[in-house]
């Protein structure tokens, strides 16, 4: 084969929140950065009338160069702070990809700047939510294809991912059901035998954004003075660094409010404007954050089902012969089930409602048959926050990878009609 | 004493500093586990950094060179003063181990107790280990514009000097007292890409004469080979893209800009490969602004009439907008 398949794969998780890159065979991202992108719109909404005479050249150089200039990730952050001159685009909306033109420049930078590759060496494995439509999927072939002149590309569905990543931590189960809370979306995707079951995904509006955004509400209503400014990204760092998930709410306020030095922290930070320093307190919103995945009703009136009982739900429509496979098999992946605790809150309650059901269907059926206990498991792993990445390392880096990949031939003998599907390959099963 | 991979990078654009490599080792230097994964390891990936496992001090980095082209001349598998460079670089830093591992030219130890205590310092070197690939494969360069530097020719080296950049592809350095040139055969795979790299070149050339660049080395390109290029294999002559010439001058190599134009030199085929897919990029971004134009003009052409129902005939532009077609589904 050529030289591309004896070279490590590039392989891109991109999330709403953060992307994910690095080189298969690695056991982490090399990179983990801000999915945004700062664009110079200055000169996109001139009108063309303006543009007169000798002057046309120079406005039309001076538009080519505003769409020339743009940063990503952290360095697209500081710029859009510093300066007006540069909007923040987010090119990847509730897992989906919102705007190709940042997504396009968003890659070029990974590619060049980051991994520092040449495309046209490596394969490249990419990701996608489960709920992406295949057109998506048929745009980021042609951009892989055309722009980068990739000689093969996959894409992989992120929990599928998810899945593989537990691979090296057990023996190779690829029957499982991944609960997937990123920043833009909240996915429970039951998998049998490396195959999706599309029809029992079940997707909440609830995801790690929306918890800094109530972390972010609760101080503000409490009369913290944090900078307006810089008041989501401390909620963020807040939610990062001190968050937990606890087992019983109101025993959980009592405590807090019995030991307040114990239980309630500081924040300190400086004030972007003026440099001077402030201070406040971090007390409830420790729990309450991710308390809103198992009690939704204290963030949104719309949606009320916790977490378990979506997981249940979702156990349940699948069918009927893979369910015991798929309580016993619960991964967790994406950075918001980071929070302490999270796997072991999230098992007891799933537990709590299999075993009333079982208790009812015993009774119902007479005290004469016994139906079998259902193994509840949800099993935690120490690389969850990059589980999806980490899951493609592993895949992209086994020799079936490679035959998996739709090639550059294939694309310009078929068309991108071909990314539309990606098979399954052994490794994944 | 076992070793195990604590990290690979592919190091075929980056001659230059693969970030991503200092950056895992000062993640190791400060105290992260890695676990092995059980992929295959690769015969010919490009760098690889290992861990002893009983002395966390103790790296090894082997790296793998592009294979050579038949008229580029290798010493033991590395380019002419490669060793010297090495050692010159880094000191007391590493030891390089002959043989090296197998399937690598170059194998190395680093030894993480021998870093300087300064926080800056230690970190520049940091970047320069991870930056070994240049260091190795420029090493014949750096020699030939030393030279230079000082108006005299390296004695043992031919007239014309092909030094291996990509794999079976060279580059070609013609030393003299007083000037070198560098000649750059370019290739590209893809047909647009040719097309690309060739007017960008020419662009190059012509903004090379611009009044603020008069210091710069002048630079030529041409279609057909340069006549420096006469003596090399008829192989090495076939550029799709042109070739590229470069004439370096000892001013352009006083001092601290010798790192500089090595550098520079050695990247020059990323820099233009870059800068290609940075136009077919921009290229994309204008198409899809005018056909978004363009079908904002169909839409208010359109009749009245047909602008409250979902006709058939919007849905054949779905392709296009494909922001429309989700929203209609209601993603
Ligand atoms: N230690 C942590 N504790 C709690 N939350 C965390 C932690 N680390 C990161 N997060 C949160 O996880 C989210 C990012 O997770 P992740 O990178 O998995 O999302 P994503 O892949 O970008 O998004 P998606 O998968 O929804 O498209 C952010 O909201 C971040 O604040
Ligand atoms: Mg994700």
């Amino acid at each position: 084969m050529d030289a591309a398949t004896s070279r490590p794969a590039v392989v891109i998780d991109n999330g709403t929140g953060y992307t994910k890159m690095g080189f298969a065979g690695n056991v982490e991202p090399c990179f983990t950065s801000p999915t945004v992108v700062a664009v110079n719109e200055s000169f996109i909404n001139q009108p063309r009338s303006s543009v007169k005479g000798s002057n046309w050249l120079a406005q039309h150089s001076a538009g080519v160069m505003a769409d020339l200039d743009f940063f990503i990730g952290d360095e697209a952050l500081s710029r859009s702070r510093s300066s007006n001159t540069y909007n923040l685009s987010y090119p990847i909306r509730h897992g989906q990809v919102d705007n190709w033109d940042t997504m396009e420049r968003f890659w070029q930078q990974c590619i060049f700047n980051y991994l520092r590759c040449d495309p046209e060496d490596h394969y490249f494995l990419l990701t996608e939510s489960p709920l992406t439509a295949p057109e998506s999927r048929e745009y980021t072939g042609e951009i892989m294809f055309e722009t980068f002149n990739v000689p093969g590309l996959y894409i992989a569905v992120q929990p599928v991912l998810a899945l593989a990543a537990g691979y090296t931590t057990s023996k190779c189960e690829m029957t499982g059901v991944v609960v997937d809370v990123g920043d833009g979306a909240t996915h429970v995707v039951p998998v049998a035998d490396g195959y999706v079951i599309g029809s029992s995904i079940k997707s909440i509006p609830i995801s790690g954004k929306d918890v800094t955004l109530f972390i972010q509400q609760l101080m503000r209503e409490r009369g913290e003075h944090v900078p307006p400014e810089d008041s989501f990204e401390v909620a963020r760092n807040v939610k990062e660094t001190h968050c937990y998930t606890c087992s019983d709410i109101v025993k959980e306020f009592n405590k807090h409010d019995k030991e307040p030095a114990k239980y309630i922290k500081q924040w300190r930070g400086i004030k972007p404007k003026t440099g001077a320093p402030y201070s406040c307190d971090i007390s409830y919103e420790r729990f309450l954050g991710p308390e809103v995945f198992f009690n939704p009703e204290i963030y949104s009136s719309d949606f009320t089902t916790p977490l378990p009982a979506v997981i249940d739900k979702c156990i349940q429509s699948a069918p009927i012969d893979t369910r015991r496979a798929l309580y016993k098999n619960i991964v967790l992946s994406g950075g918001s089930t980071m929070f302490k605790d999270f796997h072991r809150r999230l098992q007891r309650d799933l537990k709590k409602i299999v075993d009333a059901r079982v208790l009812a269907s015993d009774t119902r059926l007479g005290g004469d048959v016994k139906s079998q206990p259902v193994e509840v498991n949800v099993v935690s792993h120490p690389i969850q926050r990059y589980a999806v990445w980490f899951g493609g390392s592993v895949l992209a880096s086994t020799p079936e990878f490679f035959a998996a990949c739709h090639t550059k031939a294939e694309y310009e003998e078929y068309g991108a009609s071909i990314c539309r599907t990606n098979p399954v390959f052994k490794g994944m099963y | 004493m076992m070793f195990v991979t604590i990290f690979r990078s592919p190091g075929s654009l980056d001659l230059s500093l693969s970030l991503s490599l200092s950056l895992s080792l000062s993640l190791w230097l400060h105290g992260w586990k890695y676990k092995k994964i059980n992929g295959v390891c690769k015969s010919n990936s490009q760098n690889i950094l290992q861990a002893s496992l009983k002395n966390p001090q103790l790296l090894l980095l082997s790296v793998s060179l592009p294979t050579p082209p038949s008229e580029t001349v290798f010493f033991g598998g590395l380019p002419l003063g490669a060793i010297e460079a090495i050692k010159a670089a880094y000191g007391v830093l590493v030891q390089i181990l002959d043989p090296p591992r197998d399937g690598f030219n170059l194998t190395v130890k680093l030894n993480l107790s021998k870093l300087p205590p300064d926080e800056e310092y230690r970190h520049a070197l940091l970047v320069k280990i991870a930056s070994v690939r240049e260091v190795v494969l420029g090493a014949p360069l750096r020699i030939v514009l030393k030279h230079l530097a000082s108006r005299t020719v390296a004695p043992d080296i031919g007239q014309l000097v092909a030094l291996v950049h990509r794999p079976k592809e060279s580059f070609f350095v013609v030393p003299q007292t007083e000037k070198v040139t560098v000649l750059f055969p370019m290739r590209f795979k893809d047909s647009i890409d040719t097309i690309l790299a060739t007017s960008f070149l020419q662009e190059f050339v012509e903004a090379r004469r611009t009044a603020g660049l008069n210091n710069a080395p002048s630079c030529l390109w041409s279609h057909s080979p340069p006549l420096e290029l006469k003596g090399a294999p008829v192989e090495a002559l076939s550029a799709n893209a042109g070739f590229v010439s470069f004439v370096i001058f000892p001013r352009h190599v006083e001092g601290k800009k010798l790192d500089r134009t090595v550098w520079s030199l050695s990247t020059f085929h990323a820099y233009v490969s870059y800068h290609v897919k940075c136009s077919e990029g921009f290229m994309h971004t204008r198409m899809r602004r005018r056909v978004e134009s363009l079908i904002q003009a169909l839409d208010r052409a359109k009749p009245d009439s047909e602008k409250t129902k979902k006709s058939a005939q919007s849905r054949s532009f779905k392709r296009l907008s494909l922001k429309e077609a989700r929203s209609s589904k209601n993603l």
